[in-house]
């Protein structure tokens, strides 16, 4: 009997220890808390991401997530209103610089702080890099995580340059471009001298450089604006330098935020400099190198005789949308505290071009003499620390911004079309004033 | 009717799973939008004020607006002079009996195949200035590299062209059909009575294709008013300076990028009186033309 027991107990027994890891493994699978990250980050960015994502659930089992290319800034920017209006807004969202204002008024979205305190993570704000905490911080809030950030800086042939026998400053002027520009173009090396997607980004960078804000009220940052700041002298110097350059046919126009075509006008050598962001340094070496040349970069070019103010900061942050069990909003909050760990900056930033936002990650990469042999890296993050803090060096922060913009494009659009500068700046500017008014009129209500 | 029913509410029993999808689908979001064109509506749609007509006067009087809808007419004209008759010329040389003719067929409607996008995004590649294989050929053949990018009237004919190329393999579709119901003993009665191909096109062809062409008159205005978004958003994004801007584009920018609801409502208002006024004159004018004979 006592026997007939023991075989009893010891096939239960092993039944338990035979069933417990695949028991345990249905438990895994069901506690996975799923996290859904929506980025803006196009062609050989979106494999970077989604290996730092698997790296990511690789250490964090109990999280699965999930990244997801929604296309540029703002189809991603509309998916998510759209997916929050339907209740199924995804939990972390890389929302553009110029959308933060919108993104804030939208309710959607949690803060960056608060959720950090809440789940108990500590971040040393003291080691983010100023003038990125200046352009994200609104109101005393940080809403978001930076990340994603970048500058821009001008891109050039060196092989060509070189060979024509000319040299770029570092820090070149407006006249400076003319000036290389045509010799380039004279002598046959090139069919263009520059190009830049036709975007809004570069004004509001040359008008940074120049202290000139975009908005009034400190280009937003002691209040909400009433009307725009662009019939300015300076802004009217900026139009006409870019029109200049395009009736001499030094500037090539690849189209509306057309990235990806500007990158081909320069890569295949039909213009010999390329204003972009950094974003695109490992992109252009890596194709560069294939096509045969060497690229080098320069600070941006400024209006001549102004003071070098410095750059305001593009790309992207991460956003944590509020609406959400408190579990998944703790599995996103510790997705982005992960990314935004010194390490995940590295190298997000030695894949990309964006640049570190984090001081301990910028000591390191010095101590790795990164970028002493990267020097193309290091071009934009200088052009940033000599940035002095002015609102318009801290960026625009506006409701109607994408209004703007529009209106800021097309009125380089009815220059180009022979509309005088004067003229084309004063329809601009009454447009985006109105947006904005628009826009303000349903916040004050 | 009545007789082939056997109870008096059958026929509404029948009818009644399409009008519910209608109601759901087509009248109450219609009844909605003009509703909310009264109104000015926070961009996330949390907010809103009542403002009467305000955003039709806003529309009325934007000189912007106007040249939206005037350069909507322009665009689906000159689509559909581009489209149907090189549609027709494809289909008539598709109906050839000749070797392969299937794979001749198939590459002719492959366009169709395509979404405005994706066909937005090859064209653009092709039609780019400095890079593109279009401006490399003309460059060879003619000397010349035009600015399809900066230039209003190359960029509005550049759109012209690929939402016409766009179109071709559906309205090959339906040529196709068409003359493939035309029936055989009256092209041959008309051969024995000595007429040659082209009075048989012009006298039998044609005419008896009417109600093909009617009907893709109002499916390529459809197309057109519409559908042509993705293209204009791929390639120009309504510009350069509103030269592709036509309504829809406005309308979808209005609407979904900068979420001013109220207003894109009101465009979409307008929009839908332009089109089922079209639609209606076309069925009034082109009765007495088709000839529902064919088949």
């Amino acid at each position: 009997m006592k026997f007939k027991k023991l075989i009893v107990k010891s096939l239960l027994v092993s039944c338990l220890l035979v069933g417990l890891p695949f028991h345990e493994g249905l438990v895994y699978a069901q506690e996975k808390v799923k996290v859904n990250f929506w980025h803006a980050m196009g062609g050989w960015r979106i494999e970077v991401i989604d290996r730092m994502v698997a790296d990511f659930n690789l250490q964090h089992p109990g999280i699965e997530v999930k990244a997801e290319f929604k296309g540029g800034y703002d189809e991603t920017f509309i998916a998510t209103m759209a997916a929050a209006k339907a209740g199924k807004a995804p939990h972390v969202v890389m929302v553009v610089q110029y959308s933060t204002q919108e993104a804030i008024d939208s309710g959607i979205f949690g803060g960056a702080e608060e959720l950090l305190n809440r789940f108990g993570f500590k971040v040393n704000w003291a080691d983010y890099i100023d003038q990125v905490l200046h352009t994200y911080r609104v109101g005393g809030k940080l809403y978001s995580f930076p990340w994603a950030s970048s500058t821009s800086v001008l891109f050039y042939n060196k092989t060509m340059l070189d060979k024509a026998g000319q040299k770029l400053p570092y820090k070149p002027t407006f006249n400076d471009i003319i000036q290389v520009g045509r010799t380039l173009v004279k002598g046959g090396h090139t069919r263009h001298a520059i190009t830049w997607p036709l975007h809004y980004w570069f004004v509001e960078q040359w008008m940074a450089q120049a202290g000139q804000n975009l908005v009034d009220n400190d280009n937003g940052w002691s209040g909400r604006p009433t009307k725009a700041n662009l019939t300015s002298d300076a802004v009217k110097k900026i139009y006409e330098w870019w029109k200049q350059l395009n009736d001499e046919r030094l500037w090539v126009n690849p189209g509306r935020v057309a990235w990806g075509e500007a990158v081909r006008i320069f890569v295949s050598g039909e213009a010999a400099m390329f204003i972009s962001s950094t974003a695109h340094v490992a992109l252009l070496q890596k194709e560069a190198s294939e096509k045969g040349f060497q690229v080098a970069t320069t600070y941006i070019p400024i209006l001549d005789g102004t003071k070098r103010n410095g750059c305001s900061i593009g790309g992207g942050t991460l956003w944590i949308t509020k609406d959400h069990p408190d579990k998944e909003l703790k599995a996103a909050t510790e997705f982005v505290f992960w990314l935004s760990e010194t390490a995940q900056t590295i190298r997000w930033h030695q894949n990309t071009g964006y640049f570190p936002v984090k001081k301990t990650a910028v000591d390191a990469l010095k101590k790795e003499g990164w970028f002493v042999a990267q020097p193309n890296y290091k071009t934009a993050f200088d052009q940033l620390l000599e940035t002095v803090s002015i609102p318009a060096t801290r960026g625009a922060v506006f409701g109607g911004f994408r209004e703007v913009i529009d209106h800021m494009e097309t009125g380089f659009e009815k220059i180009v079309g022979g509309e005088p500068v004067p003229k084309a700046l004063a329809d601009m500017s009454e447009k985006a004033t109105k947006s904005i008014k628009e826009y303000q009129r349903l916040e004050r209500k | 009717m009545q007789s082939y029913f056997s109870g008096r509410w059958t026929p509404y029993l029948l009818i009644t799973p399409m009008a519910i999808v209608c109601l759901l689908f087509i009248f109450y979001p219609m009844v909605e939008t003009t509703i909310l064109s009264l109104y000015k509506v926070s961009f996330f749609g949390l907010k809103k004020i009542y403002i009467g007509f305000e955003n039709y006067r806003n529309l009325f009087t934007s000189s912007d607006y106007l040249h939206t809808v005037w350069l909507s007419f322009i665009f689906a004209g000159a689509v559909m002079v581009l489209t149907m008759p090189v549609s027709l010329c494809l289909a008539l040389l598709a109906n050839q009996k000749i070797r392969g003719i299937t794979i001749y067929r198939i590459f002719l409607i492959w366009p169709y195949a395509l979404s405005f996008a994706a066909a937005g995004t090859i064209w653009f590649y092709l039609f780019n200035p400095t890079v593109g294989i279009i401006n490399y050929l003309l460059n060879l053949g003619f000397g010349i590299k035009p600015d399809w990018v900066s230039d209003r009237t190359l960029a509005l004919l550049m759109i012209m062209i690929t939402t016409s190329w766009k179109m071709l393999g559906y309205n090959i579709v339906f040529y196709l059909a068409g003359l493939q119901n035309i029936p055989m003993e009256i092209l041959d009665a008309a051969g024995i009575d000595g007429a040659n191909a082209f009075q048989k096109f012009r006298k039998i062809t044609l005419p008896l294709l009417g109600p093909t062409h009617f009907f893709l008159f109002i499916m390529n205005l459809l197309s057109c008013f519409f559908e042509s978004y993705g293209m204009i958003a791929i390639m120009t994004k309504g510009g350069p300076d509103y030269a592709t801007n036509i309504m829809i584009f406005k309308l979808t920018q209005d609407g979904f990028t900068y979420f001013n609801s109220g207003y894109a409502s009101a465009q979409s208002v307008i929009l839908f009186v332009i089109v089922c006024t079209l639609t209606l004159i076309q069925f009034r004018t082109t009765e007495k033309l088709v000839h529902y004979g064919g088949a």
